[in-house]
């Protein structure tokens, strides 16, 4: 085949070239790199030490189950906060629903910076949350110490992420028949049971995409962390750290490896869950 | 009402008390007449938006953080555009693999992205540039283009394109005059999502900090973690106006629920 029969036969697909070619080179490649550095010996050649030590190391253990942990808890915490409003969403909002979705959107359109700085202003010592509940609600004797909690730091990732698992949820919950619950509560269903035997199922789909998005973005986010605090050892975090002081750019390489290798597995997971949903 | 649709509303309320108190209460705060951060406020005034402008590293970065996010954001269209014109058109397997890929880099952690790039790119003897930065930001932008713009060109018929191949327009006359106002909806919106992105970017510039190439966000960080003033919530608040607007216009243009479902 010539050159020229190859490229009229292949014209249209040219058109991805730039792309491909982009991202082969400035996105993929950095990545290589960055996985070959902390595959790479000090005095050169393989080595698998760097692994060894970061899996047999009881510290650096603890840091990725950490990780892991605290990105499944905030997924686990963002899905069940997010049904109950993409349900309203969906089936309760009528004529609001613009509304909702702009309120949705807005905090997605805010920057990490100014929520961080929001829950500092409203659970500082003398904040707003502290002078409710002791001054006005008289719940309490003395404010209460919220900043550096782990607690809020929770909430402040829950926040940051919530959106995106309403959305997941919604876009699932639009598919979902009407007609299904109806024929159920007609069958003298409860509408508990109506919910809980039809229409949860056929969301699950969405669900779990949710709670991927959401694990994914979390285990990789750590300016929230650095300025709320709370104690975590993370990985995005170690990195963080490495970065700036202790400057152990490979180790740092096979902290960012692991984050990749996880990262990978949820884009996996995530495709399973589309491809089953046919879309 | 039910009582069961009264605790589904009480709860979506409470949610977005949640989800909007945080970012109303630095609005609030950014217009404070006081020289601390806490709220309630004593008294209004506009003096924390002048100082903004008095502190000259907020608007060099801020020039910065909008040239990046405009040389990204047409640099992703130009990559983007004509690879989403082909994707939307083929079913293959190959095709939804390719999809994959050029999306994958909104699912990794951006951390890693940053920090692998910056030695990748020294290596290549870019190091701490803005070109440098343009071209990572890039990366992270193109999956928006691509992904709204494949979304919008998929859910319009190729019958419009072929009656006016057959009425006798070139290619590229086809591609001006019907294929591109059809698909622009889907480039705006990856434009907005894109330029975005990029403005609100700290884990990956956080890499890239030199004089020239601190964006808005890394210069805001470094601010926070010595000062804890209302400037910052005050060039929060012009952010979010910012991307309030932008995302009225495109509203008005397209309409937000077009561009939800194309995310």
């Amino acid at each position: 085949m010539s050159l020229h029969a190859f490229a009229a036969r292949h014209r249209r697909s040219l058109l991805l070239a730039p792309a491909l070619i982009f991202l082969a080179v400035f996105f993929v490649m950095p990545l290589f790199d960055n996985s070959l550095r902390s595959f790479t010996a000090e005095e050169g050649g393989f080595t698998l030490a760097r692994y060894a030590a970061f899996l047999t190391d009881r510290f650096y253990l603890g840091v990725i189950v950490e990780t892991v942990v605290l990105s499944a808890a905030v997924a686990a915490i963002s899905v069940v906060i997010a049904y109950p409003v993409a349900y309203v969403l969906v089936r309760k909002s009528g004529r609001f629903s613009g509304a909702i979705i702009f309120m949705l959107i807005a905090p997605l359109l805010t920057s990490i910076i100014m929520r961080t700085f929001g829950w500092q202003v409203l659970f500082a010592r003398r904040g707003l949350v502290n002078q409710w509940l002791v001054q006005d609600l008289g719940l309490l004797d003395a404010p209460l110490r919220w900043l550096n909690t782990p607690g809020l730091a929770i909430a402040a990732l829950v926040h940051v992420l919530v959106p995106f698992a309403v959305l997941s949820i919604a876009s699932v919950l639009q598919g979902v028949d009407r007609r299904l619950e109806e024929g159920a509560l007609m069958l003298g269903a409860s509408r508990w049971r109506a919910f809980r035997e039809v229409t949860l199922p056929l969301t699950m789909d969405g669900i779990g995409t949710g709670a991927i998005l959401v694990f994914m973005i979390a285990n990789g986010s750590f300016v929230t962390l650095v300025l709320l605090g709370g104690g975590f050892q993370t990985l995005p975090l170690l990195i963080y750290q490495q970065f700036n002081t202790t400057r152990d750019f490979a180790l740092a390489s096979t902290m960012s490896t692991i984050l990749l290798v996880i990262a990978v597995g949820c884009l996996w997971l995530q495709l399973r869950l589309v491809r089953r949903q046919g879309v | 009402m039910r009582l069961s649709d009264l605790l589904l509303w009480l709860f979506t309320a409470a949610f977005f008390v949640f989800m909007l108190l945080p970012i109303l209460v630095v609005v609030v705060i950014s217009f404070t007449s006081a020289g601390y951060a806490a709220f309630p406020i004593p008294g209004w005034s506009l003096k924390w938006f002048a100082r903004i402008f008095e502190y000259q590293p907020f608007i060099d970065s801020l020039w910065v953080s909008l040239e990046l996010a405009v040389v990204s954001t047409v640099g992703s269209c130009v990559l983007g555009i004509p690879a989403a014109l082909y994707l939307a058109r083929s079913r293959s397997g190959w095709a939804t693999a390719v999809t994959t890929f050029l999306l994958s880099p909104l699912s990794m952690p951006m951390i890693v992205i940053g920090f692998a790039s910056l030695f990748f790119l020294s290596a290549l003897g870019l190091g701490v540039s803005f070109l440098a930065l343009a071209i990572v930001h890039t990366v992270i932008c193109l999956p928006y283009v691509i992904r709204t713009v494949t979304a919008v060109y998929r859910g319009i018929s190729p019958a419009y394109e072929e009656a006016a191949m057959i009425l006798g327009a070139s290619r590229f006359t086809t591609f001006r005059e019907v294929t591109l106002p059809l698909i622009r909806p889907g480039i705006a919106a990856g434009c907005l999502f894109s330029f975005l992105t990029s403005f609100d970017n700290l884990p990956v510039s956080y890499f890239f900090g030199s004089a020239q190439t601190n964006t808005l966000p890394v210069v805001m960080l470094a601010y926070m973690e010595h000062q804890f003033d209302p400037s910052i919530a005050a060039l929060s608040t012009l952010q979010l106006a910012l991307a309030v607007v932008a995302l009225v216009v495109a509203d008005r243009l397209y309409g937000i629920e077009k561009m939800t479902v194309a995310t």
